[in-house]
């Protein structure tokens, strides 16, 4: 007996099989909260390893929507699961379980509410696989604003910490702020085109004349993400949210907060606005260009570890910026950008969470992320340090490591176009790349040649899930250096023809 | 069906909005002024809805609704705990992170 | 659709009262006084969703608007202390007041050009199908198949992100004390907290 039908409403299709990951994820989350409520203190030690088998599990449907590999579409195109979609819902639940594995040790041990914690992660979580499927304005808002809602109470997680609650407050403020002018500028978008799908917006906008207005909406959606992706002018919250969050949850802020942002930004800019590029491609084009530039020379003077991979996060934004700012000359270069952007999210997930996850262990014993506390790291933890090294020089993209691809598609999207203002954009990035590696450079050098500050080289102990963490990291960053076309078998241009080609 | 006119006050019911935000350090009173901003949203919502004679304004305003309402028992709660911590909810006084 | 005199008035009052309820919220330097002044705002948005036929919204708009989340804040204010006012006489960077002002007027020079240079056929997309607003058929009605079957996704989100969004609130306004079940194990664990007895007197 079906409740709609009664009333004379159409059920709408649902396909389960699309909605699979989703359900998980809820049902995971359904899971974690009945046990917390009716196990108590005694099943706090079970929280990490039921999260993290609930997000390996959400990943076989995942994978069986890639095999099977048809594009499915839901109400009217508003959710749409197709290789795009699949490959960002891999990527945020694969880096949800490394900040799983983050979390384990660090949040048993410190002072915080352990069960709470893992529902706001697999809630977080949740917003942004549907992001990745959302293809109308309304699904796009609910799910930033479920995967922010969360990610704004762990930035504020640790208990009576005046640090972790002035992180929470600001990456609040900042965020419900961006969210309100984001949604000036959707409810602009609405009402000019009458419709909330993105493919629809796309063709009520077509031609060379449009209203001011119109003009005002996108420039409004993409300021809204701007905050989201913390490129400059729109920073200040990252490093102060970074530095005073718990350091699990600064590497999930760092890397699925933007990337997620990154992507709803990207399926905005190139399925609803690509008939636009006069509009947002001057916008995007200054926005990464500052934010190469400013983040990358402040990220030079700091002292604390998190608070420099904080800018140096800001910088890298910049970088997935970048091809945006050309993707609108042709259907071919909106492709190429699409595959520079994922492409170099996947990579730039799995060095800096590998970062973060050296940091954490490096604090176990010495209580600190300053630089200077890292001396010596070499000669009592060789494995970190060496860890640590591979990370950050793949950030600065040297070769071997993976992040010499993500900048090689970086260069060969801006490029592609042929035009003046992608070959500016290029020279860019390249001198801002020269500016960042001198940072990571310091690092890697205090690590190996400055004695420890304290004179205390007694090893550092890693526990297992931190040890599994790095392995994985560390495994992708390598494998990806070195044979980059396994990467690019899933971020190809050729498996993105339903957006922007 | 008075359109232009909806849009010119929720214009300026913005304005105000990001003004209250950019200038005001107490955190419940930034609050407030987002609130401003949403209801501005709001109504270019329901006026462009009701002059499309499309439904969907309205549904989208009644998300955004329910969606400030969580965000304003969550910021509320992260003011609390600030403000017993600290005793004060001014967030210029908030600057133990600097750099 | 005509234009009736009555809607013109209704509409001038509550411009009034909303652009007169949204200056107190920047204006106004006790928080209470703020708040008010945000009822009057939220109900005069009501009254405007009344004008433009949105009578669900309307009812929405005071019952969670101004019943729970002005309420709420309201609650907060009270609880924190009233007296808890800014001091607006110092600036907190040089020009940051000028810049906001631009920023504002900025903007909303833009929207005005925009509305007024669109001039007649502002709105150019064409008219929907699936959501369009039957006039036989109750306001209500008509959101409500709408949320159920195109938008019943979403909805579900909203469920999700409502259910979190409460659970944290709750986790996190609790005092950290009271967070631990066990307080007779835990006690030698727990820091000692310096501000429990002032505590003891703001908040009981």
């Amino acid at each position: 007996m079906n409740i709609l039908a009664a009333v004379g409403v159409d059920n709408p299709p649902l396909d389960w099989h699309a909605l699979a990951p989703e359900l998980v994820l809820v049902g995971l989350l359904a899971v974690l909260l009945l046990v917390d409520a009716f196990g108590g203190e005694r099943s706090r030690w079970a929280m990490p390893s039921l999260t993290g088998i609930g997000l390996l599990a959400a990943l076989i449907p995942v994978a069986t929507l890639a095999y099977d590999g048809v594009v499915r579409s839901m109400f009217d195109g508003a959710y749409v699961v197709d290789n795009y979609a699949l490959l960002f819902k891999a990527l945020f639940l694969i880096a949800g379980y490394v900040v799983v594995l983050l979390s384990t040790n660090y949040i048993a041990e410190g002072d915080y509410w352990e069960g709470e914690y893992y529902q706001l992660l697999v809630a977080s979580l949740l917003g942004m696989t549907v992001m990745a499927s959302a293809r109308d304005l309304i699904s796009v808002f609910l799910a930033l604003e479920l995967l922010s809602i969360p990610a704004y109470m762990l930035a504020a997680w640790r208990k009576r910490d005046l640090g972790s609650e002035e992180a929470g407050m600001k990456y609040y403020l900042m965020g419900v702020f961006a969210s309100a002018i984001l949604l000036y500028g959707m409810s602009l978008l609405y009402g000019m085109t009458g419709s909330t799908l993105l493919v629809d917006i796309a063709g009520a906008i077509e031609g060379t004349e449009v209203p001011a207005l119109v003009a005002l909406a996108v420039v409004l959606v993409v300021v809204g993400f701007a905050f989201k992706v913390s490129a400059v002018p729109f920073h200040t919250w990252a490093p102060d949210t970074y530095q005073g969050a718990p350091t699990p949850v600064t590497a999930f802020l760092a890397v699925g907060s933007k990337a997620a942002g990154f992507v709803a930004l990207m399926t905005v800019v190139l399925i609803a606005f690509p008939t636009q590029p006069r509009i947002f491609e001057p916008l995007i084009w200054a926005l990464a260009a500052v934010t190469m530039i400013v983040g990358n020379l402040i990220a030079l003077r700091q002292t604390n570890l998190v608070r420099m991979l904080a800018y140096s996060g800001v910088a890298q934004a910049g970088y997935i910026l970048a091809p945006l700012a050309v993707a609108g000359v042709s259907g071919a270069s909106a492709a190429m950008a699409v595959e520079a952007v994922s492409t170099y999210l996947v990579i730039y997930a799995a060095m800096n969470l590998g970062a973060f996850a050296v940091v954490i262990a490096v604090a176990r014993k010495t209580g600190s992320a300053e630089i200077d506390s890292y001396g010596g790291l070499f000669s009592y933890s060789p494995v970190l340090a060496v860890c640590m090294s591979v990370f950050l020089f793949s950030l600065a993209g040297i070769p071997p490591l993976a992040g010499w691809y993500g900048k090689l598609t970086i260069f060969l999207a801006l490029i592609e176009p042929g035009t003046l203002a992608g070959y500016i954009l290029a020279v860019i990035v390249g001198l801002a790349s020269v500016i960042a590696l001198f940072y990571y450079a310091r690092v890697a050098k205090v690590m190996f040649v400055d004695p420890a500050p304290d004179g205390d080289t007694t090893p550092i102990r890693v526990p297992m899930s931190l040890a599994a963490a790095l392995t994985i990291t560390v495994a992708v960053t390598l494998v990806v250096g070195v044979l980059p076309q396994v990467l690019a078998r899933v971020t190809g241009a050729e498996t993105f023809l339903s957006i922007g080609g | 069906m008075l359109l232009n006119q909806f849009l010119l006050l929720a214009a300026v019911l913005f304005c105000i909005g990001v003004y209250g935000v950019l200038t005001r350090r107490n955190g419940v009173m930034v609050l407030m002024s987002i609130e401003l901003i949403l209801n501005a949203v709001n109504i270019n919502l329901i006026a462009f809805g009701t002059y499309l004679s499309d439904a969907t304004g309205q549904a989208f305003a009644l998300f955004i609704i329910a969606v400030a309402a969580a965000e304003v028992g969550v910021g509320l709660a992260i003011v609390l705990m600030l403000f017993r911590n600290r005793r004060s909810i001014d967030i210029d006084a908030v600057d133990q992170l600097k750099g | 659709m005509e234009t009736t005199a009555v809607e013109y008035v209704v509409f001038a009052l509550c411009a009034v009262i909303v652009l007169a309820g949204a200056f107190g919220v920047i204006w106004f330097r006790n928080p209470v006084q703020a708040a008010l002044s945000l009822v009057a705002t939220l109900f005069g948005v009501a009254v405007l969703f009344l004008n433009m036929n949105a009578q669900f919204l309307a009812a929405v708009q005071v019952i969670v608007y101004t019943g729970a989340i002005v309420v709420l804040i309201l609650f907060v204010i009270m609880l924190l202390g009233v007296d808890v006012e800014e001091d607006l006489e110092e600036e907190p960077l040089v020009g940051q007041r000028v810049i906001a002002l631009v920023i504002a007027a900025g903007v909303a020079g833009l929207v005005v050009a925009g509305v007024t240079l669109g001039g007649a056929d502002l709105v150019s997309g064409a008219r929907s199908v699936t959501g369009s607003i039957v006039d036989d058929v109750s306001n209500i009605e008509q959101i409500g198949r709408l949320l159920f079957t195109e938008y019943v996704f979403a909805l579900e989100i909203t469920a999700v992100l409502l259910t979190i969004a409460v659970i944290a609130a709750v986790v996190m306004s609790r005092r950290p004390s009271e967070v631990e079940p066990l307080p007779a194990e835990n006690a030698s664990m727990e820091p000692p907290e310096p501000m429990e007895p002032e505590a003891e007197e703001v908040f009981d």
